[in-house]
């Protein structure tokens, strides 16, 4: 006896113990576990507690009808799949009917005839093992597939994001590998008075300083559920609403900017006092469409965002002094009820380089404990 | 109704439910009577398609043959015709050869 035969389990309802023994007899003959009840609730809780891999239900029952049991089990998702043979004595075409419109997947006859209820139990099984191989297959395919996803962008997205993404009905696929317009908020932050510390500073020491500046900043970003798309130098491009829309986009651009300062004020404090140089985060905020998509050459591909609100933002990260966060106008309409007044420093219309028409820009001034700023 | 055979053949493998299935058979004689006594006829039609679905199943024809009977005058509400299959099931439960094959 295979192994399959002995794990292959058929629950037997009816409430005629008689025909349950019956049934259950011959299935254990044929190496099959048999589980018999009497009654539709009992099936019921039986199929919930210890699924069978195939039912035989008998139809005329008191209480629920084998018809009430099929249509139940086959209307949830868990269940549906379990196969189920209506074991019935109702012979006309009504009866049928009503039983191939409850999802049952065969019938038999009752009085039962043995070589036809083994050859419909062993078809029966043969049709479930194949469906659970491909189901089991296919599965395994789907992991592989959300892994892929998962490795080939874990590194600009937080593993929370990347489970969303992933879990949103399969869509992962479609937003990494097309590209798209979409209304984005850019945050761009760039370490300031780092030049000057690396010229003094042992290249291991310079190394390790950069990872720190680094995780501090991604961890922000991931918190805030950013995606981050570039680090180059000293510098760190991340977006929101981006690569799906998100709740608050702006807002959650502020209060990561604010993070990243605010983290950041102590470790620049320690620096100093290893290095005597002081340094600090500048940060340029910016919204509007922009395009979304790996660009690149077949060796080397990034996910990255193009357009006016990631330009704008490297220009006002330029412009901010160290613990600055420049805002455009666009993201103050947005947070103009958040920010409280008097942390909004207005700047005045600013023309950024590449832009014809001048933007209003604002400061946020973030409240920080008492921190290092680097020399002009 | 066919002629009754009051032999019935028996699959070897069923030998350890017989006893327990003539015991039950006679409970069945017990509630078709109660259920004739007090006209309920969807208790004798829910009884009468139980045998019918069993009897047979185990190899004994004719047990299915009486349900039948009283499932069909259940549904016409013939007492008489099913006081008389009632007694010739006794009667047949009472003569019936089992043979184990």
């Amino acid at each position: 006896m295979s192994d399959a035969q002995e794990a292959f389990r058929v629950l037997v309802v009816d409430d005629d113990p008689d025909m349950g023994a019956y049934l259950g007899l011959l299935l254990t003959k044929e190496g099959m576990r048999a589980d018999i009840v009497a009654d539709g609730d009992s099936a019921m809780m039986r199929v919930m507690t210890d699924p069978p891999d195939l039912i035989l239900l008998d139809v005329m029952m008191p209480g629920l009808t084998g018809f009430e049991i099929c249509e139940r089990l086959k209307s949830e998702e868990t269940t549906a799949l379990i196969p189920i043979v209506l074991v019935t004595g109702l012979e006309d075409t009504e009866s049928r009917v009503r039983g191939i419109e409850s999802g049952a997947d065969d019938f038999l006859s009752k009085p039962v005839k043995r070589e036809e209820l083994v050859a419909r139990v062993k078809t029966l099984r043969r049709l479930h093992e194949t469906r659970k191989e491909l189901e089991s297959r296919r599965l395994a395919a789907e992991v592989e597939r959300k892994e892929a996803i998962r490795k080939t962008f874990s590194r600009y997205i937080s593993p929370r994001l990347a489970d969303r993404i992933i879990g949103d009905a399969g869509k992962g696929d479609d937003i990494f590998t097309k590209a798209h317009r979409s209304n984005v908020v850019a945050l761009f932050a760039d370490l300031r008075g780092f030049t000057r510390l690396t010229d003094q500073t042992e290249v291991g020491r310079v190394v390790e300083m950069l990872n720190e500046y680094f995780s501090i900043l991604s961890e922000a970003a991931y918190r805030h559920e950013a995606t981050i798309f570039n680090m180059a130098g000293d510098a760190l491009l991340v977006g929101f609403n981006v690569p799906f829309p998100q709740a608050n986009p702006a807002e959650r651009a502020y209060l990561c900017a604010q993070e990243m300062l605010t983290r950041f004020a102590p470790v620049a404090r320690q620096w100093e006092k290893e290095q005597g140089l002081g340094t600090g985060v500048g940060i340029g905020i910016c919204m509007g469409e922009a395009v979304i998509g790996n660009v690149g050459s077949p060796h080397y591909m990034s996910y990255t965002i193009i357009g006016n609100p990631v330009n704008s933002a490297a220009r006002l990260m330029q412009l901010a002094q160290p613990y600055e966060v420049l805002i455009c106008d666009r993201v103050y309409d947005e947070l103009r009820n958040i920010v409280p007044k008097e942390q909004v420093e207005p700047r005045g219309d600013v023309t950024l380089r590449g832009r014809a028409q001048p933007i209003k820009v604002y400061n946020l001034k973030v409240p920080l404990p008492a921190h290092p700023v680097p020399e002009a | 109704m066919p002629a009754i055979n009051y032999t019935a053949v028996v699959a070897k493998d069923l030998e350890d439910l017989i006893p327990v299935f003539i015991k039950n058979r006679s409970k069945e004689i017990d509630s078709l009577r109660a259920a004739l006594g007090a006209g309920d006829f969807d208790q004798l039609k829910a009884l009468g398609h139980r045998m019918k679905g069993v009897g047979n199943s185990y190899g004994f024809a004719p047990i299915s043959d009486f349900g039948k009977t009283i499932e069909d005058s259940a549904k016409s509400a013939d007492k008489a015709a099913i006081g008389g299959c009632i007694d010739a099931y006794v009667d047949y439960l009472a003569k019936v050869q089992i043979v184990y094959e």
